[in-house]
């Protein structure tokens, strides 16, 4: 089951990364709707150059 | 199909390829220990569970009275989720700072460990192994089958998998020279355009978030693989070669 999960949601930081992203996207979005996704995929691949390092 | 349907039937068949050739090592391992039909008999038993797995959950999703913007966010961030963990992964092997995916060793220390083991040890090793790869195809076809289409996902998982035991079976010999760090790597950037796409557009309304439509997902894909390139570039070790074919 612990495997099924890490499967799915990965470990703590994965999960707070696409937390954050989703978060931030949607709060551009309620201002500037197309700008959400832009922010959504920036943050991700920062998130990912971070977790990389 | 659509070009969306073409893509995720794409990503399902490469992410799927390198699921069943690291299953398929563990299989080779056992069979030359065990003999060919028990361990055909482990793989077939754990196939038979993602089988089942895939149709239960299929129809599970099939029947929810949800609405469809709504399933589309909430697959859409699994998709996130789990193309993240891919992309990173893939990122830092590409940079050399994670040891890239060895069949050949991995083949040499499930045969190592089989020798100590007895034969119902080793049946289950194989169904272990098989069932451990499995589940991620079984994420990805049902995740993208709900959205795309459930024939076109699992035509693409089950054309995969005839694929690798066909040349695994030719070669007799674990997949050495698949390449599986650039496979990782383009899979999780077609997952994580998916992901971006409908996890958002679910949340926000598809027309507001991604006023260009379906196209935004090659446009989504093309800004993940060329990041992850130039991230990869950026962290790479001194003096190791990066699988996405960059010198380090």
């Amino acid at each position: 089951m612990r495997k099924l999960l890490q499967l799915i949601f990965g470990d703590l930081r994965n999960v707070t990364s696409v937390a954050l992203a989703l978060l931030a996207a949607y709060g551009l979005s309620r201002i500037a709707p197309a700008a959400g996704g832009i922010l959504l995929v920036l943050i991700l691949v920062a998130a990912a150059a971070v977790q990389a390092s | 199909m659509s070009a969306a349907q073409w893509g995720g039937a794409s990503a399902i068949f490469l992410a799927s390829a390198v699921e069943w050739v690291e299953a398929f090592t563990i299989v080779l391992a056992v069979a030359l220990t065990i003999g060919w039909r028990r361990a055909i008999g482990a793989a077939a038993a754990a196939l038979a569970l993602i089988g089942i797995l895939i149709a239960v959950t299929g129809a599970g999703l099939e029947a929810a009275q949800a609405d469809i913007d709504r399933i589309r966010a909430a697959i859409g961030i699994f998709l996130l989720l789990f193309g993240l963990r891919w992309y990173t992964k893939a990122i830092r092997r590409a940079a050399g700072r994670t040891a890239l995916h060895d069949e050949a060793r991995e083949f040499a220390a499930t045969r190592e460990h089989l020798e100590q083991s007895e034969s119902r040890a080793a049946w289950v090793i194989a169904f272990k192994g098989v069932l451990l790869e499995g589940l991620e195809v079984w994420l990805l076809v049902v995740a993208l089958g709900h959205t795309l289409s459930y024939a076109a996902a699992v035509g693409s998982a089950l054309a995969s998998l005839v694929a690798v035991v066909g040349f695994g079976l030719a070669l007799q010999a674990p997949l050495t020279r698949v390449p599986e760090n650039s496979l990782k790597f383009l899979v999780s950037c077609a997952i994580l355009s998916f992901g971006s796409f409908w996890s958002i557009g679910g949340i926000v309304g598809q027309q507001a978030a991604w006023p260009l439509g379906d196209v935004t997902l090659l446009l989504l894909f093309a800004a993940y693989a060329v990041a992850g390139r130039i991230i990869a570039r950026a962290l790479r070790m001194p003096r190791s070669r990066g699988p996405l074919g960059m010198r380090a």
